[in-house]
């Protein structure tokens, strides 16, 4: 008999009964809303971030979201022109009061953003005062309407590294600062929040995007009545940026602090992947934006199947395991050599591998029109698996190894 | 209807491989995974696929095996045989835009998923509560049970046959049903920790009586339905057959049956004379005759069975009613029939057809098999004293699917006259509920 694996973590000292949380964003707008998320099963909640309506009052553009699709697939991204939290302090405090009251043993995370010093520490001590269990500073949001906010600090070293001091003064509460990716190297930002005092990093918030523009009035998407911005881009279309921006994270031995991972997760198989790059914790916005909270319960079971089925009983076997196998370029073997291997009896005989082969390869296969089947010229081939990438049918294109010390390889000579 | 491959109905292997993981994940992928989503709402057992094919999206296919497993215990069988273009399928909101998602497909490669992956179990019946008895192995009796051991019943079926399955084992053909699949599901409910006695009818007159003496408390009834009905006309001839000994024979003994090059006539335009037509044309018949009284249109059977029939040859007399037999001794040569007309429009029923004159026809017949409807067997309506059935001997149940004795529950065909799977599964579920109620309720006083 199998030990049932345990999904719980520790992140910060603080005990989370699973590594799913909500970020912030509007999936985290009420108390009402972060409520019914627990109870679909989420283990933890980042609030809506929270600002001081007096320093500035955030009034919501409109519309302020545009989904970009994918031929079929939509959804692929979503682009947001959301400012934070419009909603006044005092009631966002009430709300995170009550809700620690009703779910004491879910980790409610306050994400609080400033514009002054005071801002920050007045939010930081309230909503430690109300029962977060943790602070995030929003050091990300790429369309804040107040000009040096959001992702600007987030671009400041010394910025981020005073604010986050200011709230470590001014709270006892463990620091999360939410990175942004419109940046060339997040871990000088999540050092600099890290001689702030912050005690983990979370990334990644939106990446400054453009996804669409209607071609007869030249209006970007959103059309914010007659004008558009460059704004945040999120969901499984950043996935791929953002694990990089994890990997780099978790590698970097001179930050050595816990990972939030954020950016395009919506099944277990994508949280897996964060938690293999090294986070330790997970966020999501676009994937409850798209299907609802119940999506988290496809990631418990399928998560939970995964690690029992391998005899892993704690997450903490597998944080990190891929970002372990990432080196630098230079470091590659390149004595290691493939082919493609075609698998003849079920080639479908649509030519794709050709095409592409033919004009964004290197020539490689050969395709008999009478037979329709397509063929590996291995002499030809330079194995990049252009081939098996398109290849309509998952399981038809194959690789071998070619031993380069006696095969003349394409990709070599 | 999607391709069937004819050849391996003729080798009665099942005529569609499971749906695969590529076309699987596509498929979930066009689900609109809708809210309060209709699908699920239209299954009769609450298999909720909604539920399982957004695990698929999800990929949490073990997850699917085990919505399908635990919310209907025979849902390999019904990934098979559901009539889903008139249920699940048929409530799919994407059909206001495009086809509807293949819910049977998704069902199949999920329970199959699980079965290949070795889902772990569920839990075993701690046999904490009430003795129950439950009379037939068939989908309805198999889906109390499984209902009532999760309650901690303590259950025994008892079987007139050697297997499970009911009429899936006996009567449905292979191409469509493999017994592996009815295997699956048994061994699902084996698991739950109900003890099952073959072999062991229930059949006595006041049965009943001497389950409650040997301490069960609540008994239910889900025995089908056994006794086919058969024309006059056909009476004292040895070659033919009604539809449940020559299905029969077909699962257990197909090659006795020597039909070879045969000329069969099938009279019936049901499913149940689809499958048996369909088997005769595969068991080797040179030509197979399915005669029916109601127009193309009209024909009770679903559009998909009768696509296989055309795709298998069966040459259709619709509008037409048998009228004599030619004979030799005792045995049937051919017969005479004639086109029929509705005196009254919409009542399909044999006393409101008239004769068409000129139109009289005669077929070849070597053997003729009759699948015009069944009824619950005599002896069901003598298990207890008082226990009300209707004319036709189906038993009569309130809206708990209790009998007009108390503590005596019935559901399945014997109750709905004849249905499908998943609805015997549904009554089952149901009746094992109010089981429940009835004996904490009692037990409360
Ligand atoms: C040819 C044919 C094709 C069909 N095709 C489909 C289809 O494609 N899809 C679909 O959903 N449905 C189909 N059906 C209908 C479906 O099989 C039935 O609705 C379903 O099996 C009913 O289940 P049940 O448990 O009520 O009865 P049964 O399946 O009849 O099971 C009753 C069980 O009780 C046992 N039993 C009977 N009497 C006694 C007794 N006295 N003591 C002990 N045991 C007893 C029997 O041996 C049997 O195992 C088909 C039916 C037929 C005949
Ligand atoms: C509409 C919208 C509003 C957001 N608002 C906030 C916010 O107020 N504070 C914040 O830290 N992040 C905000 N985010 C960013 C998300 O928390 C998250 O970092 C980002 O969307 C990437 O994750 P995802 O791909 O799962 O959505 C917002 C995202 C969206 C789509
Ligand atoms: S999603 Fe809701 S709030 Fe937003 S525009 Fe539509 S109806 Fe209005």
């Amino acid at each position: 008999m199998k030990t049932k694996a345990d999904l719980s973590i520790d992140f910060c000292g603080v005990r989370f009964e699973n590594p799913f949380c909500l970020s912030s964003s509007p999936v985290s707008n009420s108390a009402e809303m972060c409520a019914r998320a627990y109870d679909a099963g989420w283990g933890g909640i980042v609030f809506k971030t929270l600002g001081v309506e007096t320093s500035f009052k955030v009034v919501m553009p409109s519309p302020r979201l545009n989904a970009y699709n994918l031929g079929d697939k939509r959804f692929a991204g979503l682009q947001n022109a959301e400012q934070i939290s419009d909603r006044s302090v005092a009631d966002n405090i009430a709300d995170i009061a009550w809700l620690k009251k009703k779910h004491p043993d879910k980790v409610l995370i306050s994400s609080i953003m400033g514009y002054t010093d005071p801002d920050w520490a007045l939010l930081a001590k309230m909503s430690e005062d109300a029962g977060a269990d943790l602070l995030e500073l929003n050091f990300s949001c790429p369309q804040m309407a107040y000009k040096f906010s959001g992702y600007r600090v987030g671009q400041d070293f010394h910025a981020v590294e005073a604010y986050t001091e200011v709230v470590k003064k001014a709270s006892k509460l463990p620091v999360i600062a939410k990175m942004t990716p419109n940046i060339t190297d997040m871990v000088k930002v999540a050092m600099a929040a890290k001689a702030g005092g912050a005690d983990a990093i979370s990334a990644i918030n939106t990446i400054r995007a453009i996804s669409d523009i209607n071609i007869d009035t030249f209006i970007p998407l959103p059309n914010i009545h007659g004008h558009s911005a460059a704004t945040g881009f999120s969901g499984p279309m950043v996935k791929p940026v953002a694990m990089r921006f994890i990997s780099d994270l978790y590698n970097a031995k001179e930050l050595g602090l816990p990972i939030s991972g954020i950016g395009g997760i919506e099944t277990w198989v994508d949280a897996l992947h964060f938690l293999l790059l090294g986070a330790t914790n997970l966020q999501v916005t676009t994937g409850i934006m798209r299907y609802g909270y119940r999506i988290v319960e496809d990631m418990i079971e399928g998560l939970t199947d995964y690690m029992t089925d391998r005899n892993i009983i704690s997450l903490s076997e597998i944080i990190g395991k891929a970002s372990q196998k990432l080196v630098d370029p230079s470091e590659f073997n390149t004595r290691y050599q493939v082919v493609s291997v075609i698998d003849d009896t079920k080639c479908i005989g649509c030519g794709q591998c050709y095409i592409s082969c033919h004009d964004g390869a290197n020539q490689a296969i050969v395709f008999d029109s009478l037979e329709r089947k397509a063929s590996v010229d291995e002499t030809r081939c330079v194995g990049c698996l252009l081939c098996k990438h398109v290849c309509p049918v998952w399981d038809c294109v194959t690789s071998k190894e070619v031993d380069t010390s006696v095969v003349k390889h394409a990709a070599i000579f | 209807m999607k391709l069937v491959d004819t050849r391996k109905i003729r080798q009665f292997q099942a005529m569609r491989d499971p749906m695969s993981l590529q076309a699987s994940i596509k498929e979930s992928n066009r689900c609109l995974l809708c809210h309060d989503a209709p699908c699920s709402q239209a299954c009769p057992a609450g298999t909720d696929p909604a539920k399982f094919i957004r695990q698929i999206k999800f990929l949490n296919y073990k997850g699917a095996a085990r919505t399908i497993r635990n919310n209907n215990i025979l849902g390999t069988v019904c990934s098979f045989i559901c009539p889903v273009e008139k249920l699940c399928e048929k409530a799919c909101s994407i059909k206001a835009l495009e086809d509807p998602i293949d819910i049977r497909g998704l069902q199949c490669f999920a329970a199959e998923y699980g079965n290949r992956f070795k889902l772990e179990p569920q839990e075993k019946s701690l046999k904490t509560k009430a003795k129950i008895a439950v009379i037939g192995c068939g989908p309805a009796g198999m889906s109390c049970a499984a209902e009532l051991a999760k309650m901690d019943y303590d259950v025994t079926i008892f079987e007139r046959e050697a297997k499970s399955g009911g009429v899936g084992r006996w009567n449905i053909p292979d191409f469509r049903l493999p017994g592996s699949a009815i295997d699956q599901d048994f061994q699902n409910l084996q698991n739950l920790g109900v003890e099952i006695k073959f072999n062991s009818a229930i059949d006595a007159g006041d049965s009943i009586s001497v389950l409650l003496a040997e301490g069960f408390e609540a008994i239910f009834i889900g025995c089908g339905l056994s006794s086919p009905f058969t024309l006059k006309m056909f009476e004292g001839f040895t070659n033919t057959y009604d539809y449940n000994s020559f299905l029969r024979m077909v699962k257990v003994n197909r090659e006795s049956l020597q039909l070879q090059d045969k000329s069969v006539v099938v009279i019936g335009g049901g499913s149940v004379a689809i499958d048996s037509a369909v088997s005769a044309k595969a068991c080797g018949a040179a030509k197979v005759y399915l005669v029916f009284l109601e127009s193309l249109e009209e024909l009770p059977a679903d559009q998909e069975e009768i696509e296989l029939a055309r795709t298998m040859g069966i040459l259709f007399r619709p509008a037409s009613q048998v009228s004599a037999v030619i004979s030799d001794g005792n045995r049937i040569t051919g017969l005479t029939g004639c086109e029929i007309e509705w005196l009254e429009p919409g009542k399909f029923v044999p006393s409101n057809a008239t004769q068409v004159p000129g139109t009289e026809f005669s077929l070849k017949a070597d053997v003729v098999i009759q699948a015009i409807g069944t009824s619950p067997g005599k002896e069901v309506s003598q298990l207890s004293k008082g226990m009300k059935t209707s004319g036709k001997g189906v038993i009569r149940v309130g809206e708990t699917f209790e009998t007009s004795i108390p503590g005596l529950f019935a559901g399945g065909d014997v109750v709905n006259g004849g249905a499908t799977v998943v609805q015997a599964v549904g009554e089952g579920k149901k009746a094992a509920v109010a089981i429940d109620h009835y004996l904490t309720g009692r037990k409360a006083i």
